[in-house]
């Protein structure tokens, strides 16, 4: 049963990693460009979300009302300069390290490097679990997971069915070819930076509900995170979701069966395997029928 | 309506374009053809705004869009086959269809369009759902015909499209050029296959080391031995070389003309 | 030039090292010895990583987990285990080298692997290590391990002077290594990786073979470093070891100082530590990351080339600037220490460094070349092209026939469905000339790819002097003869014309030796006529030149067949009777040539047989007249007339 337990809290905290990870595979696969800084958005959502919370005395997930346009304009505003210096893939890495470390330094600068989290008070999800059977179920993570799963849903809906999801998919492939059928490549680019911005926000706003920051935070989901976008296959909503649940498993039960500690060793090692024999993700998508 | 005035273009520092004249009036077929390596595609990808011009202009019902990035050529009405197809495999053939129609004016028309693309290729409508990777190679030169045809085309540039098809597919899609050509559409054909491409042309460019080597109908072109001699590279001079190798190239031809 | 800077590293050194027992007569307060065991090491840590990240173009976040490797190593042994600490040096060296090669040994032989992956699987190494060191609790005790100063000869004086020679060794065997790699086969061969990986390896580079070297002598050296550091902090824990301080730091360390010079990250490691600990007096301790990372961000965006790069062409008015700056502040005395006074005057050289300025020639050079002199002993020469090209009327066909040298059999390639090669045997024999043509798509680059290695058959066999090849990297094929050229020039864009040459000379089927193959270069450059832009850089010569160059470099392998991919393309028709004079010149030079060609006007004056592809397949072979008066030849060029 404790082991039941252990897989299925595992995929709902799969659920932040898939939602921490969304914006980055969009971002990386479709326009190129690898956002370090990402995480610094997140950072500072979940900062953000604790201080309006707390500061207003309202419900946390009110404050995605303020955060979300902030975070989308950051994002944009980021990848207007990338296009702007015409930054390559590789390049975009290292620049937006340089942005992230100093998110994180300017948010200890703030608000200090003491551990936060939100009060009791302000936060009512932070002690209700949804019981079924023997199994319980923790709000702030069921919540994080639903979330994530409508994002996932609401992304693939875009990406199919709309004019513009289109020709972001289009402009991912080729895009000489879809410039030349009519698409702007600059305005599409921050459109879609800006709606990952979006992604960044839910994500901090959902972490700081369910759990306590310090600036470092930041930093220790860089690895996991990226885990999920390569497992998922760079650039894949639906995958990152799946790749997110996967990491959580298998974080969950090695927590159970062997040590916590020994979570991100299991981890790496199945990223180090899929890279060298599912290059495109565990559920590429695209090739087959 | 498309009217090309000496073009200079460079594939990065590599000149590819030297002074090209090309025109193409309403409604025509014209064909361009020429040895591999000409500056064919080169030309095409110019007129379609992907590749920078860097002398001359190119207008298209007199206005210059030599200068204009390539989503705003599109908005002129030209519509572009590219070489090897270029459809976007990782996406549906309905979505390939739709993304034809992205510009503003085709959005507006995009249902009707689609009906008629439909019926132009009913194989299309058979296999809508599939991710276009996996079709035929005939079936994605359908599907890139039919995605540029969404876009409403005043003009549609054609760049190969019989390249790698089995020679009855050969003969559907120059069926299928015909009939678009004769519900208005201009267009212009850059085509290896130089006889079948003559036959549906009105007028014919000769394009070899990106010059304009001949221009004419294309009842001029069919049975030139000059045309035959550029491609093949063959001619008097094979036979017996003994034209120097430092004269210029077409100053060899002339030659051997005299 | 070489010699002088040896010497002056060494003097350098030498002075550095005699500051434990020069301090006290001269003054110079205790404090010093622990800024300078700081600076040396970060100085060891940024040229480490230096080493392999900046000179082969692969970033790697790893460096902390080398460096953590090494902390942990000496800990352990020493701390807990009781050895001699300085038994844990180099032992730290030795087991940070081999995680080195663990990680280089999955990394590079993934197959699609590029710079993003490396570099994102360099960051999770160590958030692995550091898992694993918190559940074998036989390393880390769980609340950190305590290192003990071990017994040292009392010459040495305190402790502190102990910590500063320590990690003054080793920043010096760091330094020293990264400029002994920089002058030799090895730096280079890293430096070819870093322009253009693929090329380095067709003309005989065993890529994989020095990018393990460089991973494990970068690893090395970090955990010596590491090593170092624990003693000096004399306490170290999971969470103070295995971060991202350490690849932050030594990125922008390297970014700033220059990555390809082996002077550029100490310099950056100078700097920044300088910068940090000013900052950290004056109570700014909480904006120096946010410097750090909009220096970062300014200088990947505006002066990616580095401080080195910047130096050479104004070494003097930054040197001046530093003294000025320096002297002003101490004349005048309104404000801080010497250390204050260093610290501005380091910022102020940088700014002059860095000002900009109009983009000129030596400018865009200096940038490219990384502030690398490209020849250091100047020869003399004259740079004048002598074998004038002359006419080339005689008819190539009667060339006397020799032996086969390749020998392909029954060759298929497919690409996901697509057979782009389909059963073609095909064999290059001595002294020929083959002429490979086709309608696009008909599979010739494919051909020309197998044949050099660059990508395996689906099935068939590929032999040269009668054994077989398939499956050996390219470099091997280069060693065995078969040498190519690229469609699109791909050369060595930071190397003068005359190094891309040496390079292939160097690694060619004859070793050679830097100095030899730059003197060696001249001949084959004199064949193509490129000797007047030696020293030139490849981004300086126009298109044909850049052609030229690739026939040079291939040639400079000595290979037996030369396949020349569309070498041709793009020229205009002078150019290419100039292109098809230097073809016939080196196949006159004995080299058998493999030509594929879209001007079919020239292969039919050069070939001596022609071998014509469809679709994948061979459709005609022959002497060129006949061939392309063929029918079915004729039929895939100009096409069929309708079945009507």
């Amino acid at each position: 049963m404790i082991i039941l337990q252990a897989a299925f809290s595992g995929i709902l905290v799969g659920g932040l990693y898939a939602l921490m990870a969304i914006g980055l595979s969009l971002t990386w696969g479709m326009l190129k460009v690898i956002n370090l800084a990402h995480f610094g958005m997140i950072l500072l959502s979940a900062y953000l979300t604790y201080a309006i919370a707390t500061g207003l005395g309202i419900d946390p997930l009110l404050t995605i009302v303020a955060t979300a346009p902030v975070m989308f304009v950051l994002a944009a505003a980021l990848q207007w300069a990338f296009q702007r210096f015409r930054v390559s893939e590789f390049n975009s890495l290292l620049i937006s390290f340089g942005v992230l470390i100093m998110l994180v330094q300017t948010i200890s600068n703030v608000w200090t490097a003491d551990f936060r989290r939100l009060g009791s008070d302000v936060n009512p999800y932070s002690s209700g679990a949804l019981s079924i059977g023997p199994l319980a179920f923790p709000m702030p993570t069921l919540l994080a997971f639903v979330t994530a799963l409508a994002l996932v849903i609401a992304l693939e809906l875009a990406l199919e069915r709309t004019f513009a999801g289109r020709a972001v998919r289009a402009f991912s492939e080729d895009p000489p070819i879809a410039a030349a059928f009519g698409i702007d490549h600059r305005r599409i680019g921050i459109l879609l930076a800006g709606v990952a911005g979006v992604t960044a926000a839910l994500a901090g706003m959902l972490f700081a509900i369910g759990g306590s920051m310090t600036p470092s935070t930041a930093l220790e989901w860089v690895g996991l995170v990226f885990a999920v976008v390569i497992l998922g296959g760079i650039g894949n909503v639906a995958g990152t979701l799946l790749a997110g649940a996967l990491v959580g498993i298998v974080t969950g039960l090695v927590t159970v069966l062997w040590s916590p500690s020994a979570a991100p060793l299991v981890v790496f090692s199945i990223v180090v395997l899929a890279l060298l024999f599912r290059p495109r993700g565990l559920i590429p998508r695209g090739g087959t029928t | 309506m498309l009217e090309v005035r000496g073009i200079d273009v460079f594939y990065g520092d590599a000149q590819a374009l030297w002074a090209v004249d090309l025109h193409v009036d309403e409604g025509e077929i014209v064909c361009i053809v020429g040895p591999n390596g000409a500056g064919k595609s080169t030309l095409v990808q110019a007129i379609a705004g992907l590749l920078p011009v860097r002398e001359g202009y190119i207008a298209v019902d007199g206005v210059d869009v030599s200068r204009l990035p390539a989503h705003r050529v599109c908005d002129r009405g030209v519509a572009i086959v590219p070489e090897g197809r270029r459809i976007f495999p990782g996406m549906t053939v309905s979505d390939n269809l739709d993304l034809g129609a992205y510009r503003p004016d085709a959005r507006r028309r995009h249902a009707e369009m689609r009906r008629r693309v439909l019926d132009l290729f009913p194989r299309l409508e058979e296999r809508s759902r599939q991710l276009a990777g996996s079709l035929s190679g005939g079936e994605q030169q359908m599907l890139a015909i039919g995605r540029a045809l969404m876009a409403c085309p005043r003009i549609l540039l054609l760049d190969e499209p019989s390249l790698g098809l089995a020679p009855v597919i050969v003969d559907e899609v120059f069926d299928v050029i015909g009939e678009i050509n004769r519900t208005g559409v201009a267009v212009l054909l850059v085509e290896q296959n130089v006889q079948r491409a003559l036959e549906i042309a009105s007028r014919a460019y000769l394009l070899s080391e990106g010059r304009v080597e001949m221009a004419g109908t294309a009842a001029e072109f069919i049975g030139d031995a000059e045309l035959q001699r550029t491609v093949l590279g063959i001619g008097p001079e094979a036979a017996a070389p003994a034209v120097s190798l430092h004269e210029p190239a077409d100053q060899a031809i002339g030659e051997t003309d005299a | 030039m070489a010699r002088r800077t040896l010497l002056a590293l060494a003097v350098a050194f030498a002075v550095l090292a005699a500051v434990p027992w020069i301090r006290e007569p001269l003054g110079v307060p205790v404090f010093y010895l622990a800024f300078g065991a700081l600076v040396f090491f970060w100085v060891a840590q940024a040229t480490s990583w230096n080493l392999l990240s900046g000179y082969t173009g692969y970033f790697s976040f790893g460096q902390g987990a080398f460096f953590g490797v090494g902390v942990y190593t000496s800990a352990v042994l020493s701390g807990r285990g009781g050895m001699d600490y300085f038994l844990t040096i180099p032992l730290a060296g030795i087991v940070a080298a081999l995680l080195g090669l663990a990680v280089g040994g999955v990394a590079f032989r993934l197959r699609s692997l590029r710079g993003e992956i490396f570099a994102l699987l360099t960051l999770a190494v160590p958030f692995i290590l550091a898992s694993f060191a918190r559940i074998n609790t036989a390393i880390d005790g769980g609340q950190g391990i305590v290192l003990r100063i071990p017994e040292f000869p009392e010459f040495l004086g305190g402790f502190q002077d102990l910590a500063y020679l320590l990690s003054l060794g080793v920043a010096g065997l760091a330094v020293g290594i990264a400029y002994v790699a920089q002058h030799s086969r090895f730096g280079w061969a890293l430096f070819a990786i870093r322009d253009a990986e693929n090329v380095a390896e067709g003309l005989g580079v065993p890529t994989f073979g020095y990018k393990m070297l460089a991973i494990g002598l970068s690893a090395a050296l970090a955990g010596m470093a590491g090593s170092v550091f624990a003693l000096q902090i004399g306490f170290v824990t999971v969470e103070g070891t295995f971060n991202l301080t350490v690849p932050l730091f030594v990125i922008v360390m390297s970014v700033l100082g220059g990555r390809m010079h082996w002077l550029g990250p100490a310099l950056g490691a100078l700097i920044i530590v300088t910068l940090q600990d000013r900052l950290a007096a004056q109570g700014f301790e909480g904006y120096s990351l946010i410097i750090l990372g909009a220096i970062l961000v300014s200088l990947v965006l505006l002066a990616p080339e580095g401080l080195m790069a910047r130096l050479r062409p104004r070494l003097l008015p930054v040197v001046a600037a530093a003294g000025a700056v320096y002297l002003a502040l101490a004349v005048t005395g309104v404000w801080g220490a010497p250390l204050d006074w260093f610290a501005v005057a380091l910022v102020a050289a940088a700014v002059v460094a860095f000002w900009p300025r109009r983009r000129t020639v030596a400018a865009a050079r200096a940038a490219a070349l990384g502030g690398i002199a490209p020849v250091e002993e100047v020869e003399d020469e004259d740079l004048t092209d002598t074998a004038a090209p002359e006419a080339l009327p005689t008819p190539p066909a009667e060339r006397a026939i020799g032996r086969p040298i390749i020998e392909a059999h029954d060759l298929t390639r497919h690409f996901g469905g697509i057979r782009a090669l389909d059963g073609i045997s095909l064999t290059i024999h001595e002294g020929e000339v083959v002429g490979l043509v086709g309608p696009n798509g008909s599979g010739k680059t494919t051909l020309v790819n197998l044949l050099s290695g660059a990508l395996r058959p689906t099935s068939g066999d590929i032999r040269i002097d009668g054994r077989s090849v398939l499956g050996l990297p390219a470099h091997r094929l280069a060693h065995a003869g078969a040498a190519r050229t690229y469609q699109i020039p791909r050369p060595f864009g930071s190397m003068t014309v005359r190094d891309n040459v040496a390079i292939a000379i160097m690694f060619g089927r004859e070793a050679a030796s830097l100095a030899t193959a730059r003197r060696e270069a001249r001949q084959h450059l004199e064949l193509v006529g490129l000797v007047r832009h030696a020293d030139a850089l490849p981004g300086e010569i126009n298109l044909h030149e850049r052609q030229l160059l690739e026939i040079a470099r291939a040639i400079a392998t000595r290979p037996r067949v030369l396949l020349l991919d569309e070498a041709l393309a793009g020229l205009n028709p002078a150019e290419i009777d100039n292109a098809a004079g230097v073809v016939r010149r080196v196949h006159e030079s004995g080299i058998a040539i493999v030509l594929v060609e879209h001007v079919l006007r020239i292969v039919n004056q050069l070939a001596t047989r022609v071998v014509v592809l469809d679709q994948g397949r061979l459709l005609a072979e022959g002497e060129p007249a006949d061939v392309m008066r063929n029918a079915d030849v004729v039929r895939a060029y100009l096409g069929r007339r309708a079945h009507a």
